[in-house]
């Protein structure tokens, strides 16, 4: 990420390694705000070239084996640990159907190359409109676990972003996870996003739907992102799809709310009309391919 | 602060001596005199940085040199050691898949990474696997021929192999 700085060295800092969680969570605790994780790196080491970060000490977490944990416990939902890179998430099989829209999502996240180091919790730290991951997250109501000193505790996505580049995280905190719960069954998921020709973000929406032709146990959820300053998920459509009125009025209500849902921004990317009209673009998108119309 | 890394540089063991805030790609460049690793656009974007780290590859202008500590680096150079030059970097040269060069070296890498895990890609996989590199000259029609061309030999010599067992 950069807006054209000709910034080419780091600046200084002290390399830290630590080899348990412990001793990780120590220094985090002693240093607090004058530390930062280094997981990929990609961001971390983009904004300190830009010197907008600009650490005393640099913790690469890498060692700690834990966070490569990268389970599916089946109807207990999936845990993706803070150093599992984007490659890793690809490859692992319950991504492909259950957890689709998170695949789809990473499927067009950068590069491969970049890929064999970025993770997915380093893209939610980062917590930038433009940056895809907590979208799809939000409809696997999705928690992010942390780790300090004093424990562990679980903070819902949704509640984690407080706004670009803010997040629920404390200074001597470290996200060790993010915990999926498992969708319903047979539901199907699915991410689109529509996007700057530097790849960033414009809008991006992730749907899930489970029985599209049962309205008593048709289960329907979207999140969009990038349009405003933190990702939202558009609970008002969930009730509304129980009801037995044709599909395609339905589908016409819901792009209505979610369109009324939105408080788009005007940045470099892209105006907020424009954001308002990709956003209903999308959302028609997704809701036929999902609900079949 | 100054310390000294342990790394293995296409196949020779080195020791490097380092400031914790160096990047891979100038300790690579400068420090172990590896030149085909290029310097571009220094934010992740151009994939010219590219290096195999521990067989996968990375852009060193995104890591840290110290991260590469016990680790194994490969280059261009590596792929073709004494001057034996592996299957891809072959079929880039019958495909002339360069123009100017500049890039060459970490697209020759991608592919030689992409064809390990992938023998037999599709032309849009060998799309999506080098979009994370730039070529300005604009050669890629060549180099997904070349590509393709090394895998397809790959696999004819593999199956022609396969068969002379049986």
């Amino acid at each position: 990420m950069s807006f054209g700085s000709s910034y080419l060295t780091l600046p200084d800092f002290r390399y830290i390694r630590p080899k348990t969680m412990q001793e990780a969570l120590q220094l985090l605790d002693e240093h607090k705000d004058e530390a930062k994780i280094l997981a990929g790196g990609i961001g971390l080491l983009a904004f300190m070239k830009e010197r907008l970060v600009d650490p005393r000490w640099v913790v690469d977490i890498k060692a700690l084996s834990e966070l490569q944990t990268l389970r599916d416990d089946g109807p207990k939902g999936l845990t993706i640990g803070a150093t599992v890179n984007m490659n890793q998430l690809l490859d692992f099989p319950p991504l492909k159907e259950k957890y689709r829209a998170l695949r789809d999502c990473i499927a067009v996240l950068s590069d491969p190359v970049l890929r064999n180091r970025s993770t997915i919790i380093g893209d939610i730290c980062e917590a930038l409109p433009f940056v895809d991951g907590p979208t799809p997250l939000l409809i696997f109501d999705a928690e992010i676990e942390t780790a300090s000193v004093k424990g562990n505790r679980r903070i819902p996505i949704n509640e984690f972003i407080k706004g670009i580049a803010e997040t629920a995280l404390e200074p001597n905190e470290l996200a060790v996870a993010v915990h999926l719960k498992a969708p319903p069954e047979n539901s199907k998921s699915l991410f689109l996003k529509h996007m700057s020709s530097s790849e960033f973000s414009i809008v991006n929406v992730a749907a899930l739907c489970a029985n599209p032709s049962r309205p008593e146990s048709r289960t329907v959820r979207l999140a969009y992102g990038a349009i405003s300053p933190t990702p939202k998920r558009v609970y008002e459509i969930e009730e509304l799809f129980k009801r037995k009125t044709p599909v395609q009025k339905l589908i016409d209500e819901a792009v209505e709310v979610v369109k009324k849902s939105a408080d788009p921004m005007t940045d470099v990317l892209a105006k907020a009309e424009y954001r308002s009209h990709m956003l209903e673009v999308l959302t028609v998108k997704a809701f036929r391919r999902l609900l079949g119309s | 602060m100054t310390q000294v890394i342990n790394v293995k540089v296409n196949g020779v063991s080195r020791k490097l001596e380092i400031k914790d805030n160096e990047l891979l790609l100038d300790v690579i460049r400068d420090k172990a005199g590896v030149k085909s690793v290029k310097a571009g656009c220094w934010r992740g974007e151009c994939g010219l940085c590219t290096v195999l780290l521990d067989e996968k590859p990375v852009k060193s202008c995104l890591v840290l040199a110290v991260e590469a500590h016990g680790r194994e680096v490969k280059t261009a150079e590596g792929l073709a050691p004494e001057g034996q030059l592996a299957p891809i970097q072959k079929f880039f040269v019958e495909k002339g898949a360069m123009q100017c060069g500049f890039c060459t070296p970490s697209f020759v890498l991608t592919a030689h990474y992409l064809l390990s895990v992938n023998p037999n890609p599709t032309e849009s996989e060998i799309r999506e696997y080098l979009s994370g590199h730039i070529c300005r000259c604009g050669t890629y029609k060549q180099m997904i021929e070349a590509i393709l061309e090394c895998a397809k030999q790959q696999n004819q010599s593999s199956e022609a192999a396969a068969k002379t067992k049986r």
